[in-house]
């Protein structure tokens, strides 16, 4: 199965990167849509279907955080599982975005087999 | 002098961080005197939390074409100078945020803007700082200096003198 992907990142640098990795990992991408901030990640899902979302948490905008927010807040949206990217590992932050209802969670840096392993977890779908 | 766990936590960021992302083997060398002259871009990174501070890197034009290259997967030729500047940023980034996940795994911390330095610009130093520790590293054929000061102790177990 070939996945729809939407990264949210406010550098372009970043979010070619992720696509990269992606891609390298051998995650079977189809589709891969991207947004400088929550705010233009909303947008996206108004008019677009995903498979997952892989999202920073510092943002200008709208951040990560309340991105979270607002998409548990919605009955069709809280069923995409949403990934945070970030550099903050403290288990503080990873609780917290946990309670707001993030899937995964992946700290920079990662290796590509890292990124491929919490979407394969998250997606649920061994065979990815 | 011994290592401190301050200087331990700068190195493994910065050899971690470029091995992983930046596709980089970066060789230690001694650390030079930090700064902006000609040929160096300079970015610095404010955090706030437990604890706070300013990371700043400088790095060779030579090392920061070659790392936004193998970043981005493009060639160095084609590489224009805001995208150069854009991924040293996010470098930057990521050693800051290593670092203060790696000394203080329980406590949040928020990451400012990383923050170009103009040329002839001198790094914020902090005369208080409480700790300070340079990391400085041989990429190809130029270099990467990666300094870090704090205001406040980084974890109770880093209570050695700065250096």
């Amino acid at each position: 199965m070939a996945y729809r992907v939407l990264i949210v990142d406010d550098s372009p640098a970043m979010r070619s990167f992720v696509r990269r990795v992606m891609e390298l990992s051998g995650f079977d991408l189809s589709v891969c849509f991207e947004a400088g901030d929550g705010g233009e990640a909303l947008k996206v899902l108004r008019s677009e279907w995903v498979d997952a979302i892989l999202t920073d948490i510092n943002m200008p905008g709208m951040d990560g955080e309340e991105l979270l927010r607002r998409l548990s807040a919605d009955e069709l949206l809280r069923a995409i599982p949403a990934i945070v990217i970030s550099t903050d590992a403290t288990t503080n932050r990873m609780d917290r975005l946990a309670t707001l209802g993030a899937r995964g969670y992946i700290t920079k840096p990662f290796v590509p087999e890292d990124l491929r392993a919490v979407l394969e977890r998250t997606l649920g779908d061994p065979n990815v | 002098m011994s290592e401190t766990p301050f200087h331990r936590a700068l190195r493994d960021s910065v050899q971690e961080v470029l091995e992983k992302m930046f596709f980089v083997e970066p060789v230690e060398e001694p650390p030079g005197e930090a700064g902006s002259p000609d040929g160096i871009m300079a970015v610095q990174l404010a955090f706030e939390g437990l604890p706070s501070g300013v990371l700043t890197l400088c790095v060779t034009s030579a090392a920061a074409r070659q790392i936004a290259a193998d970043f981005l997967g493009e060639d160095e030729s084609g590489l224009s100078p805001a995208k150069v500047e854009e991924v040293v940023c996010e470098l930057a980034n990521m050693i800051c945020g290593s670092v203060l996940s790696r000394v203080e795994s329980s406590a949040t911390f928020r990451l400012a803007s990383p923050r170009i330095l103009l040329a002839g610009e001198r790094p914020i130093r902090r005369e208080a700082a409480a700790r300070r520790a340079v990391h400085a590293v041989a990429i190809g054929s130029g270099t990467l200096t990666a300094s870090m000061e704090t205001r406040d102790p980084v974890c109770p177990q880093a209570a050695e003198s700065v250096s």
